[in-house]
Order: C-alpha cells, then sequence, then structure tokens
C-alpha cells in the first residue's frame, strides 16, 4: 500500500520540475520502414505522433513527433501514460527522457517497507543512515574531483575509501573492538591488493590493458579506473572480514584461552566457504552490465576476441582484482585476529 | 605478457593456496559460469526467446554457484530451494519495472562507442534488459541465501534440541548481520563502476530532473535495488525454509520417542 502512494506521489511530482513535464495522451503510430544494415540485420523504423499534455508550467497540450526502431537500441517507444521529461529548445519542446522516478521510487520504497519487516526499526534506520553517510560523502569528494583541476584523484577517492570503511563499519558495528579490528583487516588488504595491482601493471607496461575502451570518460582514465577499482575491492574485503571476524569473536565469547592456530584454523576455514561466492557476486554484476554491448557488436558482424578485447577488458581486469583482494582477505584477517587475540591473551 | 593474464594467474594460485581443494572448485564454478553466460548470450543472439533461455541458464548458474560452493548437502539444497524462488520473483518484478521503466538500450551518452555501429540490429534490447536485471542478481541471491543456511546449519548442529522459535530468533539476528554486511558489498560494487558515469553527470552539469530519470543512473540503481531486494528475501525465505523442516523433523522424533 506505501508502495502504491509512493508510486502515485511521484508520478505527480511534476511541479517539482523546472523542466518540463508531460504525459502522454495519444499515440498514433505514422509511417513503417523496413530497412536492412550491412550485416543483414532487419528492423522497422516508426514514426509516431504523440500528443502530450504539459502538467506543470502551462497546462496545455502539444505535439510531437518520435521515431524509434522496433529494437529499440538507442531510440524508445512511447506509450500512452508514459510520462516525459521534456526540454525547451527555442520554442519547440524535445522530449529529454522517459520519467522514471516513480518506478524507481515504488521499488526502493518496496525495499525499505520490507526491510522494516523483516528487521527491526532500529537496524533498518542505522544501515539506510550508514547508506546515505556514504552518499553524501561520495557526492563531496566527486565536487571536489570536479572542481579542482590539480587534485590527486587517486588520493582523494583513497581517502574517501577510508571515510566509508570507518562510517559504515562503525555505523553496523558500533564502536568496539571488533570493529576496530575488521576496520584494520580491510584497510589493510585492500592496500595490499592495489599495491599488487600497481606492480603488475607496472612489471607488463600495461600490456593487455586497454583504459582507452572506459566509457564515459571526461579525465585521464587509469587514475579513474583505480578510483573504481579501490572503492569496489573496499567493499567485497570488507564484507568478508566483517563474517571472519564477528565468527572469530564468537569463538573468543565460548572460550577465552585459545591460541593464535585454533583462530587461524577456524578464520581460514570460514573464509574458504564465502570466497567463492562472493566472487561470483561481482562476477555477475561486472558480466551482466557488459551483455548489452557485446549483443550489438555481435549483430554487428564482430568476431569474439574482438568483443571480448572492447568491451570486457577492464570489466575482467576489475573482476579479477576483486577477487584477489577477496581471497588475500582470508589469510590476513585470519593472521591478524589469531595475532592480537593471542597477544591479548598472554597478557592477561 | 599480457597483465590480466598474470592477475588470472596469480588469482588462482591465491585461491588454490588459500582455499585447497574449495578454491579450486570455486575457480571451476567461474569458469562454468562463464561458458553458461557465453552460452546464454549465443542463443540470445539466435532469436531464442529470452524469458525461457534466462530461466533455464539462471537455474545452471544458480546450480554451478551453489553445489561447488558447499559440500554440506543439506544447506545447498536448501539454498538452492531458495534461491530458484527468489530468482523467479525477481524476474517477475524486473519484466514489470522493464515495462514501465523502458530500461533498454543505450542513449546519446554512449554515442562515441557506437560510433561505426548499425543500431538497427532487429534484436529486441527490451528482452535484454531484462535479461541483465536477472543476471545481476544471481551471484547476490545464491551468495545470501547460501550464508543464512551454512550458518544456521551450524547453530542446529552445536544445539539439536533447540524450539522452532528460539531457531527463528537466530535467524533474525544472524539474517540482519549477513543482510548488513551484503548489501554494503552490492552498495559498494554499483557505486564504485559508477564513478566515471556520474563525474560526467556532473561535469557536464545535468539538471537534477536527469539525476533521477535519466536511463544509464536508473538502470544502475534499479540493478542495485533487485539485488539487494534479492538478498532480502533470500535470507528470509531460507530461514523459513529451515526452521520448518527443523521443526518437522523434531515432531518426527518426539512421535517416534513416543512409539517406542
Amino acid at each position: 500500500m506505501i508502495v502504491a502512494m509512493a508510486w502515485l506521489f511521484l508520478r505527480h511530482d511534476a511541479f517539482l520540475y523546472t523542466n518540463p513535464v508531460g504525459q502522454v495522451t495519444r499515440v498514433s503510430e505514422k509511417e513503417t520502414q523496413k530497412i536492412t544494415d550491412e550485416h543483414q540485420n532487419s528492423d522497422f523504423i516508426m514514426t509516431q505522433k504523440i500528443t502530450v499534455k504539459l502538467l506543470n508550467h502551462a497546462k496545455k497540450t502539444i505535439y510531437v513527433s518520435n521515431s524509434y526502431a522496433q529494437s529499440q537500441v538507442i531510440s524508445n517507444k512511447y506509450r500512452v501514460g508514459d510520462q516525459l521529461l521534456l526540454e525547451n529548445i527555442g520554442s519547440t519542446k524535445h522530449i529529454l527522457s522517459l520519467k522514471r522516478d516513480a518506478v524507481v521510487g515504488a521499488l526502493a520504497t518496496l525495499l525499505v517497507g520490507l526491510l522494516l519487516i523483516y528487521s527491526k526499526w532500529r537496524a533498518t534506520s542505522w544501515l539506510m543512515f550508514s547508506l546515505v553517510i556514504n552518499i553524501i560523502l561520495f557526492g563531496f569528494a566527486l565536487f571536489i574531483n570536479v572542481h579542482s583541476k590539480d587534485a590527486n584523484v587517486l588520493l582523494l577517492f583513497s581517502v574517501l575509501a577510508i571515510l566509508f570503511a570507518t562510517a559504515s563499519l562503525a555505523l553496523v558495528l558500533g564502536k568496539t573492538l571488533q570493529m576496530g579490528i575488521t576496520l584494520l583487516t580491510t584497510l589493510l588488504t585492500t592496500t595490499l591488493t592495489i599495491g599488487l595491482l600497481l606492480c603488475v601493471l607496472r612489471l607488463t607496461n600495461n600490456a593487455g590493458v586497454h583504459f582507452e575502451t572506459m566509457s564515459y570518460v571526461t579525465q585521464v582514465p587509469v587514475t579513474l579506473f583505480m578510483a573504481q577499482t579501490i572503492i569496489g575491492v573496499l567493499g567485497a574485503v570488507m564484507d568478508e572480514a566483517a563474517d571472519i571476524v564477528a565468527m572469530q569473536f564468537g569463538m573468543r565469547r565460548e572460550g577465552i584461552t585459545r591460541h593464535f592456530s585454533d583462530y587461524w584454523h577456524a578464520g581460514m576455514s570460514v573464509g574458504r566457504e564465502i570466497m567463492g561466492t562472493l566472487i561470483n557476486v561481482l562476477f555477475m554484476i561486472f558480466i551482466a552490465e557488459t551483455m548489452p554491448m557485446v549483443f550489438l557488436m555481435l549483430r554487428n558482424g564482430n568476431n569474439w576476441t574482438y568483443i571480448m578485447d572492447q568491451t570486457m577488458n577492464l570489466g575482467i581486469l576489475q573482476t579479477v582484482i576483486s577477487g584477489i583482494g577477496i581471497v588475500l582477505a582470508v589469510p590476513v584477517t585470519s593472521a591478524l585476529v589469531g595475532w592480537i587475540m593471542a597477544r591479548k591473551v598472554t597478557k592477561l | 605478457m599480457n597483465a590480466i593474464g598474470i592477475l588470472v594467474i596469480i588469482l588462482f594460485v591465491l585461491m588454490v593456496v588459500v582455499g585447497r581443494i574449495q578454491g579450486v572448485k570455486a575457480f571451476l564454478g567461474l569458469v562454468c559460469n562463464f561458458f553458461a553466460i557465453f552460452i546464454l548470450i549465443i542463443l540470445i543472439n539466435w532469436q531464442f526467446n529470452a524469458y525461457i533461455v534466462t530461466a533455464i541458464i539462471s537455474v545452471i548458474i544458480l546450480a554451478v554457484a551453489i553445489y561447488l560452493g558447499s559440500d554440506n548437502i543439506e544447506v545447498t539444497n536448501i539454498a538452492f530451494k531458495t534461491s530458484v524462488i527468489v530468482v523467479a520473483i525477481l524476474m517477475a518484478l524486473s519484466i514489470i519495472l522493464q515495462y514501465f521503466g523502458q530500461f533498454q538500450g543505450f542513449t546519446t551518452e554512449n554515442s562515441e562507442e557506437l560510433e561505426g555501429l548499425s543500431l538497427t540490429v532487429g534484436l529486441s534490447f527490451s528482452d535484454i534488459a531484462m535479461v541483465v536485471m536477472v543476471i545481476s542478481v544471481l551471484g547476490a541471491v545464491a551468495e545470501a541465501a547460501m550464508a543464512i543456511s551454512a550458518d544456521l546449519n551450524e547453530v542446529i548442529e552445536r544445539s539439536p534440541d533447540m524450539t522452532g522459535t528460539s531457531l527463528y530468533a537466530h535467524s533474525r539476528i544472524i539474517g540482519g548481520q549477513i543482510l548488513g554486511t551484503a548489501i554494503n558489498t552490492l552498495f559498494f560494487g554499483v557505486l564504485g563502476a559508477n564513478i566515471p558515469l556520474l563525474i560526467w553527470f556532473v561535469r557536464l552539469h545535468y539538471p537534477v530532473a536527469m539525476f533521477v530519470n535519466a536511463k544509464l543512473l536508473m538502470t544502475e540503481i534499479v540493478t542495485m535495488l533487485l539485488g539487494m531486494l534479492g538478498i532480502l528475501l533470500s535470507i528470509w525465505i531460507a530461514s523459513w525454509f529451515i526452521v520448518r523442516t527443523n521443526v518437522k523433523q523434531q515432531k518426527v522424533r518426539i512421535k517416534h520417542e513416543r512409539d517406542i
């Protein structure tokens, strides 16, 4: 019910926009044209005449025309009921984008609602709070990056990573020894992994790595890639380190007089079980993201080697690095916790 | 030599050293899944029905990820059952989302990459958008289902006489912890991947309206939200399954003792 309400609200939030927003009230398909490209793919091009009722500013009706291909690779088919974001160019209005906030907002509300039903109000709000803080931190880093010309991107995102880790761990675990150790191992492993990556890249002189294939580049791609990798590795390593440390602290609660080797073996066995599936999570996300481009290039008659080189190169590199981080986290965490615990026992 | 090749070898060696047999299995699982997706792409490219192909390949990927991940048959069966149900729900949801949100294809921001490519390829990119959403949540769902069932199974083994309600309470605590860390992983993964795009948006002074409606960014966010939903649902359903089977087993045991 709350989801429906959020959806209704976001469908009617046109007054919040400075751009004109309109709702499609009538669509008539004007003409159809069959075309075949040089790779024997046939497709239909349609032209729509769309009647749009404006929802903010002047509440009048305008007409726009739109043409799209049946496969909708880049063009879009609009239907009655769709809300559009428009843009004034001169005296005519152009379609900027479909208005998607209602769908996304409804999904987000559904998620938060279910989270609230599942876990207690407090736990959920802490989790949400940590996500919000991270988004704010991230926005701040982006702002610095964009507005100062000589900002050291790598340093900026490293600091951001440290802040991320501290904020999320402190909010989820509280200010405890457990949190401190998890933070320490996370940062240590991330540094080790990035160091390894830099070494290999320097030794091989970036052989086989195509930084130039990166999308949406507005600055030096290499540092941007490093920034991406640091944040990605951090998340994965933090997840695993938190799990291992939590288990090892559980052991400590059960019996104080344990040796380094006990902690080490227990940590390793838990880590072994989770590392495979964790790498799989990142792998699936990355490979799904490259899929549209792979389809498009396949249809354009490219061979697989070229497609892999162009679309999957950096993604594979990033997944492999995260994988190395995840694997490295196992011995690092086990050893560090074991060492600290063993020292504590001897001190007592 | 190729830098990526070296790193893959390093990863493999590390997995074997740290994980021993389990590490080898996990590496094999990754390779298998890579080929499964390869087949998925080829089949859809041959104009097979995208919905059916995705459903079948998803089940295969889940099976590989789960059954190669652990040897405990009780854990894997429950995890598998759970993740198939969750992925079915998410697939239905993604079809609805795709219908309303139209997340398919590329935008003018991609025009540099699209140069020289024919854009009238006669393949429904609307279906592909759905495939992308489903595939990207598979890993997260499998991971969460495995984690909760493995942990709860350990709790049951440690104290087999636990009542249904107290087991349920345990599942809540463990579930909450898994949820927190898994959601963070997903969040950072997506955030990291989108740094260039976000910088692009900020640099070119996109209006706020585009931040909350633009196709590229919204696709990423919807994928992330679906993943989080998947994690939550798998924890929920898996713990329900475990508690139910546990209660049933206890009833059988009590009945059995009474008969004696």
